[in-house]
């Protein structure tokens, strides 16, 4: 682990960067028409972060090394004058890399952390980053967690976090909510915005696209005009109008119900068949006894619920702290942060 | 795609049985090579190249073909055709040179071709591509619904005659499907340091072509992305590219001294075996049993015992043979005159 030497007694403003290699390759290229995110312009993304970071004052940069060498290549053709460092964690090309690499930078003392990825590469950092927030940059189109922002423009919001610019935390920065996965009473895995009951057994290539697999959904929130199975009720006017007094939803799909057309992947709009909706109540664990099953976690077969067993689904106050790219740069300005003198 | 307990059964034993194909053949190669390495020596003479390690990738797009679908391979090309479908018997005893074999123990290892599977393979990185490009041509051209496959290594995705297919396979919108096996390594050159982009499933979207990459370890995850890239050429919605990350268990040829692999870094692929991965996962589903797997690997090996004993006990064909096979005998002076 590399720890940031403290000057003069206080830390320099650091900022944490985890860019997942993998992201923006997967199956729903194939079956839907997802953007293709290649790993040039992510590092591309990256330049622009480093040089929003150097310009407002941030000194370090922690970030995860991986097999690909996304943050080295930035680097190569960037100018910048801030330390960029890699935490020290042995590379596996796995989601754990990000979870672990999350940790380190939140023991490290970052003061948020800057995610180029897509939901679910925010769903393992956020698993690791503790109280840190994030700073999450999309890389696809199927994403509902991090937003499709200009990533100059997320490194300025994070550079205005990190420098602790006086309102920014208070107006631009709120904690999420998270749905767990539980097995008893042994935590097992966390999603961001959706869960999804999927009618079938395997991991596979992860991405969910046969709606008339899926028998229930659940979300964090009342999540408006997004894709993927969180779509299925952002267009739906009951769900609207349960998520009104609600923390969550709890979703169950099958025939007979209202038939909700709804973008589920970039490009795929199908008719996905609405029976129930239900509000969801922070700490209300839903028995999922659907076996055998598969949980899709934001949008990724993730979780087996083999025959003969059960899980619980379990909405959660615990999930991350998040910046709102946009509200944060408006606090920035009102905190007369970019102004410099001539 | 129906992923059942019959198809993952099936690619299961797809799996064991390419992997105790190769080790075997492995334990023959050495025969006679030994103590002191002899490339020449004992009953498989010349370079082995095997595909230990890589068996999802063959099994989980395979599983998709039928006979009459063209498919081209590496100098590694031991899975592929046994994936396809092959004759063990003819195929081993095409590895020991003999005369029953495939090519008449003409091709040996890396030049294994089987006209009844439209199989083809050779020793010439990347060349496999542009015939899997022509071969879909002519299934388009023919109106036909067969889908051509090609094979190949990271270290051949740098080779010109890979763009120069995409670009065709895309202009032409041929059935096609591209199987980019990125098993890290071309010989000893880590693909870090042979290739421009970090992922060849990127190349894809310069040409137009849906790519993606899947875990080569995962045969499930490469079943369910070649599906749907097969179907998609079927149905004439033009080629795909397959990134499979994976890894060879075995060196690069036989008698690799592996100096270039970082070291524990084999390891660790291996605690990802794809047959381990499988096997985990069906018996979680309460699709296999200890029982089940010793009995798929049993018969397994007692197949490819049949199949060694086939090609030790053949002959070598005879010396007058190697000028048969060779030219294509002009029927009319005509006909040799337009060939000159
Ligand atoms: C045109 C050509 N160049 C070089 C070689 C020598 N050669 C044989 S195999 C190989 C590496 C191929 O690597 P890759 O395509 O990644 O396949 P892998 O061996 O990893 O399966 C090379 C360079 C060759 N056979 N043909
Ligand atoms: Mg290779």
């Amino acid at each position: 682990m590399i720890m940031i030497p403290a000057a003069g007694g206080t830390m320099q403003p650091a900022v944490g960067l985890i860019a997942n290699p993998a992201s923006g390759k997967d199956i729903r290229r194939l079956i839907a028409h997802g953007s293709v995110f290649d790993n040039n312009e992510k590092a591309n993304i990256i330049r622009r972060v480093l040089q929003a970071l150097d310009a407002f004052g941030v000194k370090q940069v922690l970030a995860m090394p991986d097999l690909y060498g996304l943050v080295l290549r930035a680097l190569e053709d960037t100018q910048v004058g801030l330390r960029v460092e890699f935490v020290n964690i042995s590379v596996t090309n796995t989601a754990a890399d990000s979870r672990l690499a999350a940790a380190v930078m939140a023991q490290a003392g970052v003061r948020c952390i800057v995610t180029v990825g897509g939901d679910g590469t925010n769903r393992v950092v956020a698993q690791g980053c503790g109280d840190v927030p994030l700073v999450p940059i999309s890389t696809g189109t199927n994403n509902v967690f991090p937003s499709l922002v200009e990533s100059t423009l997320a490194g300025m919001a994070a550079a205005a976090v990190a420098c602790d610019v006086e309102p920014v935390w208070d107006r631009a920065v709120r904690q999420a909510r998270r749905l767990e996965i539980v097995r008893g009473n042994t935590l097992v895995e966390t999603a961001l915005v959706d869960v999804v009951v999927y009618d079938e057994r395997f991991v596979a290539t992860r991405a969910i696209w046969d709606a008339d697999k899926m028998r229930a959904l659940f979300l964090t929130a009342p999540y408006r005009g997004t894709i993927g199975a969180s779509a299925i009720a952002a267009y739906l006017p009951q769900a609207e109008e349960v998520a009104r007094d609600a923390a969550g939803l709890y979703v169950e799909l099958g025939p007979g119900g209202t038939h909700v057309m709804a973008p589920i992947a970039p490009g795929l709009i199908v008719p996905v068949s609405v029976r129930v909706v239900h509000p969801l109540e922070l700490e209300q664990t839903i028995p999922v006894t659907y076996a055998p099953s598969i949980l899709a976690l934001d949008g990724e077969r993730e979780v087996p619920v083999p025959p003969g067993t059960s899980v619980g689904v379990r909405l959660s106050s615990h999930g991350p702290y998040v910046v709102d790219v946009q509200a944060a740069l408006q606090a920035a300005v009102k905190a007369g942060f970019f102004i410099r003198k001539p | 795609m129906a992923l059942s307990r019959e198809t993952l059964l099936g690619l299961y034993e797809m799996m064991v049985k390419i992997r105790t194909f190769e080790e075997r053949v492995a334990e023959i190669y050495y025969e006679g090579k030994q103590p002191v390495f002899n490339i020449a020596a004992g009953p498989v003479p010349g370079e082995m190249h095997l595909y230990s390690g890589q068996e999802a990738v063959a099994a989980g797009v395979c599983a998709h073909l039928r006979p009459d679908d063209p498919v081209t391979s590496t100098h590694r090309p031991h899975g592929h055709l046994i994936a396809k479908g092959v004759d063990l018997k003819r195929m081993m005893a095409e590895i020991f040179g003999k005369e029953t074999g495939l090519c008449h123990g003409k091709g040996g290892h890396m030049h294994l071709f089987d006209p009844e599977l439209h199989f083809g393979c050779g020793g010439i990185v990347g060349g496999g591509i542009p015939h899997a490009v022509g071969a879909a041509l002519a299934i388009k051209k023919r109106g036909e619904d067969r889908v051509a496959v090609s094979f190949f290594g990271e270290g051949a995705a740098n080779i010109g005659a890979f763009h120069e297919s995409l670009n065709l396979a895309a202009l032409w919108k041929l059935p096609a499907v591209f199987i980019v096996e990125d098993n890290l390594y071309a010989i000893s050159v880590p693909k870090t340091a042979s290739t421009a982009v970090r992922s060849n499933a990127e190349r894809g979207a310069a040409y137009g072509i849906p790519a993606v990459q899947v875990d080569g370890q995962d045969v499930v995850a490469v079943y369910e992305a070649a599906g749907e890239a097969v179907e998609r050429a079927r149905r004439g919605e033009g080629p795909t590219l397959i990134e499979a990350v994976c890894y060879r268990f075995r060196g690069h040829f036989e008698g690799d001294p592996e100096h270039y692999l970082p070291e524990g870094t084999k390891e660790q692929w291996k605690q990802r075996d794809p047959i381990a991965l499988l096997a985990k996962q069906l018996k979680d589903q309460g699709w296999l049993t200890d029982e089940d797997a010793q009995a798929i690997e049993e018969r397994m090996t007692a197949l490819i015992a049949e199949a060694e004993a086939f090609a030790r006990e053949s002959a070598y064909p005879p010396p007058e043979a190697a000028l048969t096979d060779v030219f294509v005998q002009a029927e009319s002076p005509r006909e040799e005159q337009s060939h000159g």
